[in-house]
C-alpha cells in the first residue's frame, strides 16, 4: 500500500514503467498481426489504430492511482501559495499570530513533558515510588514523615509482597581535609542495591556490590560528576586513591556520569543495615532518617502498595508504640516523580491552559483575516463553481491556504521555540525539577508543534472554507462581494471571534495581574530587617554526628558554645560587619518545632518554635522589646534557662494573663542527647512578631533560648553588613577556620539570595511566563480588533460616503466606527470578567497572598483593555470619516 | 475477424480481469487475449479500458505486480492475484449469479 509514495517520489521511474508496459502491448499486437500475414508497415498501423490514443491510455491509467489525489493537492498548495504571495501583508500577519502560538505552546509543552513525563534517565522510573506516613489528625497534604527507622525499614523490606527492589538512604554532611582547610560535601548513604536499582552504569570504576560497607570490608565511596569536576578537575586519576572523610580513610571506587542525581547526593557511601556496619549507629535510638525508595512489583496499584505497607507498619506501632507514630496514621504510596516534581506540575499546566488560550487567541484571529478574505473573493469563489469545480475541490483549495500558513507558523514556531526555550530554562526554577532533566526539543515535542499545526489549520480554515461555499453559490455572481454589508452573516461570525479573543484575553491578563499583585505582595513581606545586607553562614562542627561517634566523643554544650562565640566575635570584628548573632536558623524560616508543656497548665497539644541564639539576636535583625527584658550576656555565659517569646506566643497560649515569669518546658529536648532534659524556661521578656514560617503563612509561637543550654546541632552565624554580604564570605570562612580548622561552613550568602532563590523564583517564573503569555496575546487581540473593524469599514464605504453625502459630520463617522468596535469589545470583556470569576477557584492554588477576586487588578485590566481596544478602533474610523463621499459612492 | 465484438459490459470488467489472472501469473497482452478467447471472440477488451482497470485494480491491492521476462525472453509487467483479490473476485461471482438470475428470471415470465 506504500507502492504510491514510491511511486509519488519515482515520478520519472513511474512514468518509464507505465510506457515501457503499453509498449510491450502494442508489439505484442503487432507481432500477432504479422503472424497473421499482414506486412510489417501494415501491421504497426493496425495495431495503432486499434490502441487508440496512448496518452490518453496512459492517463487514465494515472488517474486510476491514489498519488494521483496527491498531485491534484499539490497543485491545490502551489494556487494557494500564488494567492498568498498576492497578499503578502495578510500572510505575514496570519504567519507571525500563528508562529506566536504554536511557538509559545511548543515551548510550554517542551517543560512540560521534559519535567513531567521524562525527566529521569533511570531504568523503569515510571515504577519507582516513595512512602509516606500521614498523621489522620493533620490537614490531609501535611506529611507526617517520610524517613523511617532502620527496624522499619527492614520491616517493610522484608515483609512486602508488592515492591520488586527496596533501596534505603539518608543524607548526611561529609567534611573534607585538604592542606587548605575543612570543606563539607552533602554525602549519602546508600543500601549497595541502590545504583543497580537505578541502571545507570558508572562513568568511571564501578558502583557498590553486595558487601560494601560490611564490618571489616575496605571503606569506599563513589563520586558524582559535578563534584569530580568542581573540585578534582575532572582528574580520572583519582580513581582508587584515598581520601579523609569524616576522619576515616575512604577509596573512591566509582564516579557516576553527568545526567545522574539519585539520592541527591554529590558523594554516596554504601550502606549495609547488618549489625555493627558503618553508617547505622546513631547517638539517639533508632532515628527515622531512612528515606525509602521502592519498585513496584509488576501489576500493583499505588493503593495496594500503600495498604501492604500500612499493615506492616501498623504491627509496629502496636508492638513500639511511641513518639514515632501518630495516634492514628495511614500510608500513602507515591511515584518519585511525583515526589520531586510535586506542585510545580499544577503550575506547568496550568502554564499549559493559558498557553492554549493563547493558541485560540492566534487562531481565531487567523480565522478572521481568512474569513475576510473569503468574503471578499465570494465571486471568485461563485465563478469557479460554475465553471464546474466540486464543492469538495473548493474546499480543498481554501484549506490549501491554511496548510501553507500553519505550516510556514509551524516551521516558524518552532524556531521561536528554539530561542524561547532558552530564555525559559534561565528562569526556571531547578527546585522543583529534578536535576537530571533536559529541557529541549525533542521528537516528541516537534511531533507536538506538528500537531498543534494541523489542529490549527482545522480550526482556522475549516470553519472559512465552509462558510465560503455553503448556500447557493451561483447566485452570487450578482452579489458584489462588497458593498453589501453583513450580506451574508459573515459579520456575526466575525464579531463573535473577536468577542471570543477579547474574553480569552481578558482570562489572561487578569490572571497575570493577580500574579504580578502576588509577586509584589511576596517581594514587600515586612521582614523588619534588609535581607540585601544580611550575611547567613551555617557551620558544621559535628563531623561524625551520624557517623559511628561514641556519645563521648560529642560535643560537651560549654565547648561548643565556646567555639560559636570565639567565631561570631571575629566575625563581629571584620571590617564591614556592624553586627553578629548565633541562632540555630534565619528568618523568614525560623527555628526548630517542639511540643510545649507550660507549668501549671494542663497538658495540651500545644507546639511552638524554638530558637536557640546569641545575646546580639535580637539587635541583629531589628526585633523591637515590648516587655520584660532581652537575653543578656550573661543569660548566655550560665546557660540560664530563661527565654524571651514572641507575641503570637503570648497570644495563643496567654491571651490575657501576663506572659512575663510563666515557666515552659520544650519536650523536644527530652528526646535529644546533651540537651536539659526535663528543664522549665522561664519567661524574660516578650518582641514584635516577624515572619518565621515563609513568607506566607501566618507568623507561629516561637521562643528564644539561650544557645549555649545544649551542643546539639550545627548553628548559624548570622551578620548585618556595611558592604555586600558576599564580599565577606571569604573572611569569614577563614575566621571559622582560625578558630578550628575541623569546622566546614556548609551554606552561606546573603539572605536576599537565598530568597530569590527559594521563595521567589518560582512565583517569579509563573509571573514571567504567564506575563508573557498575556502580552502576546494582547498584541493578537489589537490586530484582530484592528483587521475587524479595518475589514467593517471597507465593506460599509458606500453606505458611510451616502451618509456624508447627505451631510453627516466627521466626528458622528468616528463615533459610529467607533461605537461598532466597543460593543464587540464591551461584550468580550464581560464574558471575560464572568469567565475569570468562574476560575478562580483554580488559580487560588496558583497565586499566593492575593484576594483573587481583586478589584483592583480587574478594574485595571479593564481600563487597559477599553484604551488599547479603542486605540485598535480609531484608524479605522479615522480612515472612514476620511472618505471622499463621490469616490466611495462611485466605488463599484 | 469479421464478427462484430461486443465491448465488456460496464462494471464487470475488473471481475473478468481477477477471474482471468486467477489462473496465474500472466501480462495485460495476454489478459486481454485470453478474456478474447474463453468468450470465443464475443468480448472485445478495448486497451483503453483494460490498462486504467489493471492499475486501479493494483492501487486497490487486489492485483500484484512484477517484472518478469516472457517466454520470449522480454520484459513484462505480470500480474497476479492477491490474497484481498481472490476474496474480491469470489464476492463478484456470488452477486454477478445473482444478477444473471435475477434477469434470466424476469426474462423468461415477462411476456
Amino acid at each position: 500500500m506504500t507502492g504510491w509514495l514510491r511511486r509519488l517520489f519515482h515520478k520519472r521511474v513511474t512514468e518509464e514503467r507505465l510506457d515501457a508496459e503499453l509498449r510491450f502491448h502494442l508489439e505484442q499486437r503487432v507481432k500477432d498481426f504479422i503472424a497473421s500475414g499482414l506486412s510489417p508497415a501494415e501491421a504497426r498501423r493496425r495495431a495503432n489504430l486499434r490502441f487508440g490514443g496512448l496518452e490518453q491510455v496512459k492517463e487514465n491509467c494515472r488517474e486510476a492511482r491514489f498519488e494521483h489525489y496527491i498531485h491534484d493537492l499539490l497543485h491545490d498548495i502551489q494556487y494557494a501559495f500564488r494567492s498568498l504571495y498576492k497578499d503578502r501583508r495578510f500572510a505575514f500577519v496570519a504567519v507571525l499570530a500563528l508562529a506566536l502560538g504554536i511557538g509559545a505552546t511548543t515551548v510550554t509543552f517542551s517543560v512540560l513533558y521534559n519535567v513531567v513525563v521524562d525527566p529521569f534517565p533511570y531504568r523503569d522510573f515510571q515504577h519507582a515510588v516513595v512512602v509516606d506516613l500521614h498523621d489522620l489528625a493533620a490537614p490531609p497534604h501535611d506529611i507526617a514523615r517520610y524517613h523511617y527507622t532502620i527496624p522499619e525499614f527492614l520491616a517493610i523490606r522484608d515483609q512486602n509482597r508488592v515492591f520488586d527492589d527496596i533501596v534505603g538512604n539518608y543524607q548526611l554532611n561529609v567534611l573534607y581535609r585538604d592542606g587548605k582547610g575543612t570543606r563539607r560535601f552533602l554525602g549519602g548513604y546508600v543500601t549497595t542495591n541502590g545504583f543497580s536499582f537505578l541502571g545507570v552504569p558508572p562513568l568511571l570504576g564501578r558502583y557498590f556490590a553486595p558487601g560494601d560497607g560490611k564490618p571489616g570490608t575496605p571503606y569506599v565511596f563513589m563520586m558524582n560528576y559535578r563534584l569530580w569536576q568542581t573540585e578534582f578537575q575532572g582528574n580520572p586519576k583519582i580513581m582508587g586513591q584515598t581520601f579523609i572523610l569524616n576522619g576515616k580513610p575512604r577509596t573512591l571506587i566509582g564516579i557516576m556520569p553527568q545526567r545522574f542525581n539519585g539520592y541527591g547526593s554529590s558523594l554516596w557511601l554504601p550502606l549495609d543495615l547488618g549489625l555493627g556496619a558503618e553508617g547505622t549507629v546513631f547517638p539517639v535510638k533508632d532515628p527515622d532518617v531512612i528515606w525509602v525508595c521502592a519498585r513496584l512489583r509488576k501489576g500493583v496499584s499505588l493503593q495496594a502498595a500503600a495498604a501492604d505497607v500500612d499493615a506492616i507498619l501498623h504491627r509496629l506501632a502496636q508492638a513500639n508504640p511511641g513518639e514515632l507514630y501518630p495516634q492514628r496514621f495511614k500510608i500513602v504510596v507515591r511515584t518519585l516523580l511525583d515526589f520531586v516534581v510535586g506542585d510545580f506540575k499544577e503550575t506547568l499546566y496550568a502554564l499549559l491552559a493559558a498557553v492554549s488560550m493563547l493558541l485560540l487567541i492566534a487562531c481565531g484571529n487567523v480565522a478572521n483575516l481568512l474569513l475576510a478574505r473569503a468574503s471578499v473573493r465570494e465571486r471568485e469563489i461563485a465563478v469557479r463553481a460554475s465553471l464546474g469545480a466540486s464543492r469538495g475541490r473548493l474546499i480543498r483549495q481554501l484549506l490549501g491556504e491554511s496548510v501553507l500558513l500553519a505550516g510556514a507558523a509551524c516551521f516558524a514556531g518552532c524556531l521561536l521555540a528554539y530561542f524561547g526555550l532558552k530564555g525559559l530554562v534561565a528562569i526556571i526554577p531547578r527546585g522543583p525539577i529534578p536535576e537530571e532533566t533536559v529541557i529541549g526539543l525533542n521528537p516528541a515535542v516537534l511531533l507536538f508543534a506538528l500537531g498543534t499545526a494541523v489542529l490549527t489549520t482545522l480550526i482556522c480554515g475549516l470553519a472559512p472554507a465552509l462558510h465560503a461555499v455553503r448556500g447557493n453559490l451561483s447566485l452570487r455572481m450578482f452579489g458584489s462581494g462588497k458593498g453589501t454589508a453583513g450580506g451574508f452573516h459573515h459579520g456575526k461570525l466575525r464579531s463573535g471571534l473577536v468577542i471570543a479573543e477579547v474574553a480569552l484575553s481578558i482570562v489572561l491578563l487578569t490572571g497575570a495581574g493577580l500574579m504580578m499583585r502576588g509577586f509584589f505582595a511576596l517581594t514587600h513581606v515586612e521582614l523588619g530587617f534588609d535581607p540585601a545586607r544580611t550575611l547567613y553562614a551555617r557551620v558544621t562542627r559535628a563531623a561524625d554526628f551520624y557517623d559511628n561517634a561514641a556519645p563521648s566523643e560529642l560535643e560537651v554544650p560549654g565547648k561548643k558554645a565556646l567555639f560559636f562565640e570565639q567565631v561570631r566575635k571575629r566575625v563581629q570584628a571584620l571590617p564591614g560587619v556592624l553586627t553578629a548573632a548565633i541562632s540555630l536558623d534565619f528568618p523568614p524560616l525560623g527555628g526548630a518545632g517542639s511540643e510545649i508543656t507550660v507549668s501549671g497548665k494542663p497538658s495540651q497539644q500545644w507546639e511552638s518554635m524554638v530558637d536557640l541564639c546569641s545575646e546580639t539576636y535580637f539587635q541583629t535583625l531589628g526585633l523591637r522589646l515590648l516587655r520584660g527584658r532581652l537575653l543578656s550576656e550573661s543569660d548566655i555565659d550560665s546557660a540560664r534557662h530563661v527565654a524571651v517569646v514572641n507575641q503570637a506566643f503570648v497570644r495563643t497560649y496567654f491571651g490575657s494573663e501576663d506572659p512575663l515569669s510563666q515557666k515552659i518546658k520544650f519536650n523536644v529536648f527530652d528526646q535529644l542527647p546533651e540537651t536539659p532534659h526535663g528543664a522549665y524556661f522561664e519567661v524574660v521578656g516578650v518582641i514584635t512578631d516577624f515572619k518565621n514560617r515563609g513568607l506566607v503563612a501566618p507568623v507561629r509561637p516561637e521562643a528564644f533560648l539561650p544557645h549555649s543550654i545544649t551542643g546539639f546541632d550545627d548553628r548559624m552565624i548570622m551578620a548585618t553588613t556595611a558592604v555586600e554580604p558576599k564580599s565577606l564570605l571569604p573572611s569569614v570562612q577563614r575566621e571559622v577556620w582560625a578558630v578550628d580548622s575541623n569546622a566546614a561552613v556548609t551554606h552561606s550568602g546573603s539572605i536576599k539570595d537565598f530568597l530569590a532563590e527559594e521563595a521567589y523564583i518560582q512565583p517569579r517564573f509563573s509571573l514571567i511566563t504567564i506575563s508573557a503569555f498575556a502580552g502576546m496575546g494582547l498584541a493578537l487581540v489589537l490586530i484582530g480588533i484592528f483587521s475587524v473593524m479595518a475589514y467593517h469599514v471597507a465593506l460599509r464605504t458606500q453606505e458611510i460616503g451616502l451618509r456624508m453625502a447627505l451631510g453627516a459630520q466627521h466626528g458622528s463617522v468616528v463615533a459610529m466606527v467607533l461605537w461598532q468596535g466597543l460593543r464587540l469589545i464591551c461584550l468580550g470583556i464581560l464574558i471575560g470578567v464572568l469567565v475569570t470569576a468562574g476560575l478562580v477557584h483554580f488559580l487560588a492554588g496558583q497565586i499566593a497572598g492575593v484576594s483573587v477576586t481583586d478589584p483592583l487588578t480587574c478594574g485595571v485590566v479593564v481600563i487597559v483593555f477599553l484604551g488599547v481596544g479603542l486605540a485598535a478602533c480609531l484608524q479605522p474610523a479615522r480612515r472612514a470619516a476620511r472618505f471622499d463621499p463621490l469616490i466611495a459612492l462611485r466605488y463599484e | 475477424m469479421e464478427q462484430e465484438k461486443v465491448e465488456v459490459l460496464k462494471g464487470t470488467l475488473d471481475m473478468l480481469i481477477l477471474k482471468v489472472v486467477a489462473f496465474g501469473p500472466i501480462h495485460g497482452y495476454a489478459i486481454s487475449q485470453r478474456i478474447q478467447q474463453i468468450s470465443r471472440d464475443f468480448f472485445q477488451v478495448p486497451e483503453g479500458s483494460l490498462y486504467p482497470a489493471l492499475h486501479r485494480l493494483e492501487d486497490r491491492g487486489w492485483l500484484q505486480a512484477k517484472w518478469q521476462e516472457t517466454e520470449t525472453g522480454r520484459e513484462a509487467k505480470f500480474y497476479t492475484l492477491t490474497r484481498a483479490g481472490r476474496k474480491r473476485l469470489s464476492a463478484e461471482m456470488v452477486n454477478w449469479e445473482r444478477l444473471s438470475e435475477a434477469v434470466a428470471l424476469i426474462l423468461s415470465t415477462a411476456e
